[in-house]
């Protein structure tokens, strides 16, 4: 099928679409800069004051320190064991293969709500206080799957051969991985990683039920939500939204495109 | 390529370690209602004693109980609980003594002294810091504040789709109960049979059931012009914006609420949490406290005025105490059986 | 062949970790919350079972069975919903915006995901108030004579959830567009097919992996969502996720929340086995 411009039905449904789904973080930015304590029309006036008293919340501030930490940390652990079973499974036929890779995978068709739960009670047994740590080997439990998924699909004939030669050469098991598997599915690792570390920097409800003071960024802004009405939440989302609009652009610029080569 | 890849790796340990080294040298954890989160409340208390205040906040009795249940001893140093409810935390062990003299009580409004609900067999547990009513908050620019005399008003069918509930079940089971004319310490599983109808058609003239700041929003913006459970605590934050937002107790009465703070059974920290204690219940902290950000509320120790501005004190009301108080019921105290039938009643009034 | 055998204990020792990690924190706390909801709450002590009153009330009591049915629907009409509108979208984008001008496209279509989850559901709060956007453009324009409830209901819920999945949506249908070869509706035109035939009969067919896949997603995120019905249902009926978290953060009741969550569990596998052959879950 041709382009085929100038149907007008297309182009007006694109143009509400869009406004449907833009409208809210435009209403989101706009307010944010609201001169008075009410995010919410009319409009009364620009200001950054919202912003400043963000930038100047403690709590808000450890929290998005902790966020960046937990998301950093449990996206490289699902990329290190999504890598190495994505690896190890697409080499040999092992008996079991596909209830392997079934068990693998079944975190993703799972409510993070349950595996939340899960968690709680079992960590609540052995004694593991909520904390950061706790909140971190849940999302790996949530992007686990996703990792493993991403790279397995991207080790294709080709791939494997290029393998399968470097073993037959003599190289370590540590070096095939290292200097061969990794640099060939780098795409795949970036985007890997990169999706992992975004699931578990916007995840809620497993931070919410495994953390107890050092929270996460979205379970600092629900309890900002819940604790008065202000344009400053307003800021926070914008803020969250710029950082990652701009890390979202860099990468498409840069490793994304390069990939795409 | 990998090495690109765990750059941020780098950077998210370094950050580990540089907020590790920014701890200050004690901790004190606080399981709290969201008014003690407030910065400005714990700030000067933390510079006084080098101490970082960890606070976990929680909105109702079963709720906290259910995180203590859950802890070791030495997770929590200080509780922040309804004060009717300290005499069933303490008898289930929560609680540690606090001993005589830990705060002078000389210069509390009388009636929140509440010795009787703070102490069980003569033994203190926790000291009374701050109160405040659930009755009926409202919007007088499209509300008549005559019909707010009573609750009654509810039910004529006037201002239906023009209600919020405050999602507490314990003030608003009360309110209703007061409505069909039972008091609050009545308030028995038979009782909930009575108020169940009532309940439901107030469910049914309301347009939503809302946490503080739900509430909050959809009476500012005028999405709801009454919300029953709400008081002072809601619209004394919103004062600056929408001035037209008011509070009474109607004829029927109003609810107290009168939160109590105490030290923590199993604390490895009772020095600290005592003095926690003697800073929250000083005029200074008592004036933090009343006008925090979360909601306020009045102080329980009468010497704030001194600190308290006139402004601050005119929001509060504070020279209408007298008449408040004699008008209002305390929280109802149910035993695990109540609260599990009041919970149930709860539930089923959300979702029908 | 013992260099055959040495590969595959290579292999196994590399899987062997992410098995372990699955089974330590994924099979292991759900076969713990399966016995949990067999316990029974009494008082406030946790009484092991095997007790079954657990699932007995939920199909039993009205508000609690209700809240399965709430899920179910919410659900339901925000999956066809999604699926509706994305997919126009998805194939405006694909077929009828200039190449150079796809991707921006594409991202522009799914810029709102990199706010906030939570903020996401708040700003549609501010956006469908009274006094929010939409009613002052619609009473403004006198579209409306005065503004209609929208917030604190179901509709809202739905909206919010919507708004999400389209993007989702777009995304998996899009990139299974993209994907077929021109030909396929190229030969059908040649054969004399109506350009709404080649869409009906060749082009919809031929998506229906993208749309299972994201439809799919969709459910299993909208049905266990908590957040989206918590700020813009207005507490006007409960979901599965709401009632579950209510037992867990107001009564402690654990039990209750488990058994409630193997009913939640067990709704995805049964859409999971219904969806089966056309998801490619290790392929996405």
């Amino acid at each position: 099928m041709r382009p085929r411009l100038g149907s007008p039905l297309a182009w007006i449904y694109l143009a509400a679409m869009f406004t449907f789904i833009l409208l809210p973080v435009i209403t989101l930015v706009v307010f944010s800069f609201q001169d008075g304590r009410l995010p919410v029309p009319p409009f009364k006036g620009a200001t950054l004051d919202w912003y400043a008293k963000v930038l100047s919340d403690r709590a808000m501030m450890e929290a998005l320190g902790n966020s960046l930490l937990v998301a950093a940390l449990s996206a490289f652990v699902s990329l290190l064991l999504g890598f190495l079973a994505a690896s190890g499974l697409a080499r040999v036929l092992l008996p079991g293969s596909v209830l392997m890779r079934g068990l693998l995978i079944a975190p993703m068709t799972v409510s993070y709500l349950i595996i939340a739960l899960g968690l709680l009670q079992m960590f609540n047994q052995i004694g593991l206080r909520p904390s950061l740590l706790a909140t971190g080997i849940g999302h790996v439990v949530i992007n686990l799957p996703l990792c493993f998924a991403i790279i397995y699909a991207a080790i294709g004939a080709h791939q494997r051969n290029a393998l399968r030669a470097a073993r037959d050469l003599g190289a370590a098991e540590w070096q095939v991985l290292l200097y061969v598997a990794a640099p060939m599915l780098a795409p795949s690792l970036a985007a890997a990683y990169f999706l992992a570390f975004t699931f578990s920097w916007d995840e809620f409800i497993i931070a919410f039920l495994l953390t107890r003071f050092d929270v996460t960024l979205p379970v600092e802004i629900w309890s900002m939500l819940r604790s008065g009405l202000s344009p400053e939440t307003n800021a926070v989302g914008s803020l969250v939204f710029l950082v990652s609009v701009l890390i979202v652009v860099t990468l498409e610029l840069s490793i994304f495109r390069k990939a795409r080569k | 390529m990998p090495t690109q890849l765990f750059a941020p790796l780098g950077a998210a340990a370094a950050l580990l370690l540089s907020t590790t080294s920014l701890q200050a040298a004690g901790e004190l954890n606080a399981l709290i209602w969201c008014d003690h989160a407030d910065p400005a409340l714990l700030a000067p208390f933390e510079e006084a004693h080098d101490v970082r205040v960890n606070v976990k906040e929680y909105e109702g009795t079963a709720a906290g109980v259910t995180i203590l249940e859950q802890s070791r001893p030495g997770d929590w140093d200080v509780l922040v609980v309804d004060a009717v409810d300290v005499g069933r935390v303490a008898a289930a062990g929560f609680l540690a003594p606090l001993p005589e003299g830990t705060v002078d009580t000389s210069s509390y409004f009388p009636d929140l002294v509440m010795e009787d609900h703070n102490s069980v067999d003569g033994v203190t547990y926790a000291v009374t810091e701050k109160f405040g009513y659930n009755t009926l908050a409202y919007n007088k620019a499209a509300v008549d504040p005559a019909d707010m005399e009573s609750l009654g008003a509810l039910w004529s069918g006037k201002y239906d789709g023009k209600i919020a509930i405050y999602d507490y079940y314990l003030p608003v089971l009360g309110l209703v109960g007061l409505q069909a004319g039972i008091d609050t310490a009545g308030l028995d599983t038979a009782a909930l049979e009575t108020i169940k109808e009532p309940l439901m058609a107030l469910k049914a003239a309301s347009r939503q059931v809302s946490d503080v700041v739900a509430s909050q929003t959809a009476l500012a913006t005028g999405e709801v012009d009454i919300l029953i459970g709400g008081g002072e605590w809601l619209t004394a934050v919103l004062n600056a914006e929408n001035a037209d937002l008011d509070w009474t107790i109607p004829a029927e009465g109003g609810l107290l609420w009168a939160q109590s703070i105490g030290v923590v059974a199993g604390t490895e920290r009772e020095e600290l949490a005592q003095e926690f204690i003697r800073y929250i219940t000083s005029p200074d902290g008592q004036a933090r406290l009343a006008t925090s950000s979360c909601y306020w509320g009045m102080p329980a120790n009468a010497a704030a005025a001194d600190v308290l501005s006139d402004d601050e004190k005119a929001i509060l009301r504070w020279d209408d105490q007298a008449d408040y108080l004699a008008r209002a019921q305390l929280y109802p105290v149910p035993d695990a059986e109540t609260d599990a039938a009041m919970q149930d009643l709860w539930t089923e009034m959300l979702q029908n | 062949m013992s260099l055959e055998r040495q590969e595959k204990r290579h292999g196994a020792a590399l899987v062997a970790p992410a098995l372990l990690w699955a089974v330590a924190f994924f099979v292991l706390p759900f076969a713990a919350m399966v016995a949990m909801s067999t316990a029974k709450m009494v008082g406030r002590e946790i009484v092991p079972g095997p007790d079954f009153g657990n699932y007995i009330r939920i199909f039993t009591e009205p508000p609690l069975t209700r809240a399965i049915f709430v899920s179910l629907e919410i659900t339901a009409i925000v999956t066809i919903l999604s699926v509706l509108l994305a997919w126009p979208l998805a194939w405006i984008i694909a077929t009828r915006v200039p190449a150079k001008w796809q991707r921006l496209a594409l991202l522009l279509a799914v810029l709102p995901f990199w706010t906030s989850y939570v903020v996401r559901s708040y700003s549609w709060a501010l956006v469908l108030g009274e006094k929010g956007i939409v009613m002052n453009t619609l009473v403004g324009l006198h579209i409306l004579s005065e503004p209609v409830q929208i917030m604190a209901t179901r509709t809202a819920t739905v909206i919010g959830f919507t708004h999400f999945f389209v993007m989702l949506l777009t995304l998996t249908i899009y990139s299974n567009l993209v994907q077929l070869s021109p030909n396929y509706a190229r030969a059908a035109e040649d054969l004399g097919a109506s350009r709404w035939q080649v869409i009906r009969l060749v082009i919809l067919p031929l998506t229906l992996p993208g749309v299972v896949t994201g439809a799919f997603l969709t459910f299993v995120l909208c049905i266990g969502d908590y957040i989206t019905p918590q700020i813009l249902g207005g507490n006007n009926e409960l979901t599965l996720p709401q009632l579950i978290m209510l037992q867990l953060g107001r009564r402690g009741d654990y039990p209750m929340a488990s058994a409630l969550s193997v009913v939640l569990m067990a709704m995805v596998t049964l859409a999971y086995a219904g969806c089966a052959r056309w998801l490619k879950m290790d392929r996405v």
